[in-house]
């Protein structure tokens, strides 16, 4: 077999690709994903956690109990998850930065405050970190089984979600503080979507010095005290959140709402309101549009992953070039909105997914030009080896498919 | 927001380390000091840590990779040394080893026959109890043993250790020592 | 409008959709009536409701600032809030399924760590906003939509879980006593700490016509009445009889939540300080 040694093209985009060029002083640690998480939320300006301790979750509720009072923040323990979002969200209202944290099983419990988080425009970060499921599973395992309950993470439909992945222990760091931007200027709730393999593993992490010089890159929490407390029909970004508790007069509800928050039964309200919370979103997608891309340009078959199964993807690409095949790697960082624009190449695809279900494989068929050559690589609770996605880069590269291989499974129907 | 650069497909530039042994051994803090050490001199590191259940073998284990370069996968699947501080660790990743297996022989009575060369005895446990009076040192005369043989820095692993561990600074480098000190892997390093 | 809603209210959201008769609007007056006599301006009061009648029927009319939760949330909403927001009084106004079904940890969680909240629990006896079912405080033995054959469950009684929990304030009355419920809101405002006020009040639409078999207002309160005094009103004994009145006060008696938070911080980064370790960003 030749061995091709050619040049690979490496390309981040993504806010923090610059912000890590910026900052050069500080400490480089060895520490956990949760530690990095929680650290970028205090970096961002987070004042409020509101949580129930959940594996692979519960350390950052730990770390937050530790830091929040140093810094003049407030950790509480909620009664449950339900209660966690809730009180997020009145303390974001109030004014304080606010996140929350879980995994799967207390994650389906906040459908009800996300949605009255996303309506009344509320930022707000909400983390879950994916273990194998259903249900309470295997508690110290990864899974990838909420890429779709993060988007559909309230009933009633008419809302889009932001939802970012990272992959490593630095990029939670960047990533949160990222989200903790995006929740503000689009006035809504950014999920981070981690799991356990990231929330747990140690890696290198380089700390900024003084998150006071981080001034440069946070977004502040600003307060809108004058109406329109919700712009109806507009999807313009970077409006200030609402404040309760400053005589404003505002009013925040459950219901579908007029400019001032009142309730109301009226179809062009309601379509005015989905307006405004669809298109704020949609129509400002390249604000939000995050992805990691490696030797795209000849690359005839693309392995697609995110999160933890993004790690060893790549190698395995890398391996499979070693091994003469044309592959390339993309990593989606921004789950939500869905990047459909990063699928228009008519090569092959190679989704590869912490779940045996198949669940980012449908969005990439979805998006691709032939979803015949989109090809789903499942795995459930553990990696993919290097060498399953090596093997597997070959096959469909040279015949169109994927080799038999114990412990994937390959069906999306 | 973004930034492309074009680079050589990589050499195997990444050390594996293996760790495995009962909970309470000191498996995590080890590979935690090693770690820190490693960053302290550079290099890109992670750490996965895993905890088997009763039902799997009842294990911990840390899988470490160090490189000069950023580590995309942290799965250890060819293991340049393994550490096992227990029998069921050691009958489980063996195999997942292609250089030095540094092992407490009071923990793995049975080595496999075949790789004799690639054995090193490491008598951590015994030697804990006997000049430290207890066997929770043992861990570290385990990674005083693997910087010898690994030809690592011994300052700077030491410096690592003060700043991981928060109490009994003096039994601990003492335990370093010992290790770093050891006849049988003296002569192997 | 009266004089306390011209003052406190906001006109283009009164009068509500609330049936005709319903007691919901009157407790909102005696609620205006107490904050009036404690002096507190709309910006000194945040509003806070659930879901049902009670809470949509008094959501936003409030002249100051006011959140309706999702059903059952106010008290972890108000938690939140409170937090950000803690020279703010809180009112809290929830239906008794709000407060004693769904939302029962959150009621119970409140009142164990004294927010500094007071929850005005208006109590028609069951969830009428979605037709008249029974809730927990429904009278065992009563017909609704949902027990044809009489509630077969036993009831409960919200203000012993608060007191249990560790309210420092408790009591309970109805919408037939107006001057004591007067007295015991501004009471219960007073407390900087948990305070629960119970109030049942007839729902003539649904309460009244299924379990009491008439939709006459005065009929209805007429039957609360009797059940506050133990006798109807040609001398019979009732078949049960509600003790009104404040049950438990111990206002201003131990921190309030978010103040115990505050000292924290306080404790904590003084001893940073102390320490010279100033820790900065880290
Ligand atoms: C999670 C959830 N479950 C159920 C409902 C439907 N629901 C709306 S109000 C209500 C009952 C309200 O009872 P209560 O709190 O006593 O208020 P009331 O209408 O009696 O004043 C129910 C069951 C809901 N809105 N949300
Ligand atoms: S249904 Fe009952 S509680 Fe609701 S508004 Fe009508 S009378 Fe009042
Ligand atoms: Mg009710």
């Amino acid at each position: 077999m030749a061995i091709i040694q050619t040049g690979v093209s490496e390309k981040l985009v993504a806010p923090w690709a610059e912000w890590a060029e910026r900052y050069r002083e500080g400490r480089r640690l060895l520490e956990a994903g949760t530690y990095a998480l929680t650290e970028g939320a205090i970096a961002a300006g987070c004042r409020v956690f509101a949580g129930y301790p959940i594996t692979p979750a519960t350390d950052i509720a730990e770390y937050m109990s530790k830091r929040l009072p140093q810094v003049g923040g407030y950790y509480m323990q909620a009664e449950d998850e339900l209660a966690g979002m809730h009180m997020c969200a009145g303390a974001s209202l109030g004014g304080l930065k606010a996140m929350t944290a879980t995994s799967g099983p207390g994650y389906t419990l906040m459908h009800d405050a996300y949605g009255w988080a996303i309506t009344n425009e509320i930022p707000l970060v909400v983390v879950d970190a994916m273990r194998v499921g259903p249900i309470s599973g295997i508690t110290g395992a990864p899974g990838q089984g909420e890429f779709y309950v993060a988007r559909y993470c309230s009933h009633g439909g008419n809302i889009e979600t932001i939802v970012l992945s990272p992959n490593s222990v630095q990029e939670s760091f960047w990533l949160t503080i990222d989200a903790f931007n995006l929740a503000e200027r689009f006035r809504t709730v950014v999920t981070i979507l981690t799991d356990q393999v990231i929330s747990d593993m140690f890696e290198d992490l380089f700390l900024p010095r003084d998150y006071a010089e981080l001034g440069g890159i946070v977004v502040p929490r600003r307060h809108n005290l004058t109406m329109p407390f919700y712009p109806l029909n507009s999807d313009a970004i970077d409006v200030p959140p609402n404040i309760v508790g400053k005589g404003t007069g505002i009013c925040v509800s459950a219901y579908t709402h007029t400019e001032e928050g009142y309730d109301i039964e009226a179809m062009e309200a309601q379509w005015a309101q989905t307006y405004r919370l669809v298109n704020k979103i949609r129509h400002h997608r390249e604000e939000i549009l995050r992805y990691e891309a490696v030797g795209l340009e000849d690359a005839e078959v693309i392995a697609v992953a995110y999160g933890a199964a993004s790690r060893t993807v790549k190698t395995g690409v890398l391996e499979a070039r070693r091994r003469g095949v044309k592959a390339g790697f993309l990593r989606l960082i921004s789950l939500w909105p869905f990047a459909d624009e990063l699928f228009e190449r008519d090569a092959r695809y190679l989704v590869c997914e912490l779940n045996y279900d198949g669940q980012l494989v449908r969005e990439v068929m979805r998006a691709a030009p032939d979803k015949r050559k989109v090809h789903f690589m499942g795995k459930s609770g553990e990696l993919h080896t290097v060498a399953e996605v090596a093997t597997a880069l070959e096959g469909v590269a040279r015949r169109g498919s994927i080799p038999e291989l114990p412990y994937i499974w390959t069906e999306v129907r | 927001m973004a930034g492309t650069e074009t680079k050589e497909a990589p050499a195997k530039t990444r050390t594996e380390i293996l760790i495995s042994g009962f909970g309470g051994q000191g498996v995590i803090r080890m590979g935690q000091i090693l770690g820190l050490c490693a960053i302290n001199q550079g290099h890109r590191v992670t750490m996965l840590k895993s905890h088997g259940t009763e039902t799997r073998g009842g294990y911990v284990r840390a899988q470490l990779v160090i490189s000069p370069e950023y580590v995309d996968s942290p799965v250890v699947e060819n293991a340049d040394v393994f550490v096992a501080f227990s029998a069921p660790a050691y009958k489980r990743f063996h195999e997942l080893c292609r250089g030095k297996i540094l092992y407490d022989p009071e923990m793995v009575e049975e080595v496999r026959s075949d790789v004799p060369g690639r054995h090193v005895e490491v008598p951590a446990t015994a030697l804990a109890k006997e000049r430290l009076g207890n066997v929770l040192f043992a861990n570290m005369i385990m990674l005083g043993a693997l910087t010898r043989l690994a030809g690592m820095d011994f300052e700077a692993m030491k410096r690592a250790m003060l700043a991981v561990i928060p109490r009994f600074h003096e039994e601990n480098l003492k335990a370093l020592d010992l290790g770093y000190q050891l006849d049988a892997v003296a002569r192997r390093a | 409008m009266n004089k306390l809603a011209q003052k406190y209210l906001r006109p283009s959201q009164i009068p509500t959709k609330a049936c005709h008769g319903c007691g919901i609007g009157m407790i909102e007056n005696w609620l205006l009536q107490a904050i009036d006599e404690l002096g507190f301006k709309q910006e000194d009061v945040i509003f806070g409701t659930g879901i049902g009648c009670v809470g949509r029927q008094t959501f936003a009319t409030w002249g100051g600032d006011n959140f309706g939760a999702t059903h059952g949330r106010a008290l972890a909403v108000a938690t939140g809030l409170k937090i950000a927001q803690p020279d703010k009084k809180y009112l809290i106004v929830v239906g008794d399924g709000d407060a004693a079904a769904i939302g029962t940890s959150h009621l119970i969680h409140a009142a164990r760590r004294n927010l500094g909240v007071t929850v005005i629990c208006e109590d028609n006896m069951g969830y009428e906003s979605t037709g008249g079912q029974f809730s927990p405080t429904t009278p065992a033995g009563y017909v609704t939509n949902s027990s044809p054959y009489g509630m077969a469950e036993p009831s409960f009684d919200p203000c012993d879980v608060v007191k249990a929990a560790g309210a420092t304030f408790v009591a309970e009355t109805t919408a037939t006593q107006w001057h004591q419920t007067v007295k015991i809101v501004k009471k219960a405002l007073q407390n900087d700490g948990f305070s629960f006020v119970h109030v049942r009040f007839p729902c003539n639409e649904n309460f009244g016509a299924y379990a009491l078999g008439t939709r006459d207002t005065l009929k209805n309160l007429e039957w609360i009445w009797e059940h506050t005094q133990g006798r109807t009103v040609d001398g019979k004994e009732t078949d049960f009889t509600w003790e009104t009145g404040i049950k438990h006060d111990a206002s201003n008696s131990r921190p309030e939540f978010s103040k115990i938070l505050r000292d924290m911080n306080e404790r904590v980064r003084t001893k940073m300080t102390e320490k010279g370790s100033g820790d900065g960003g880290h």
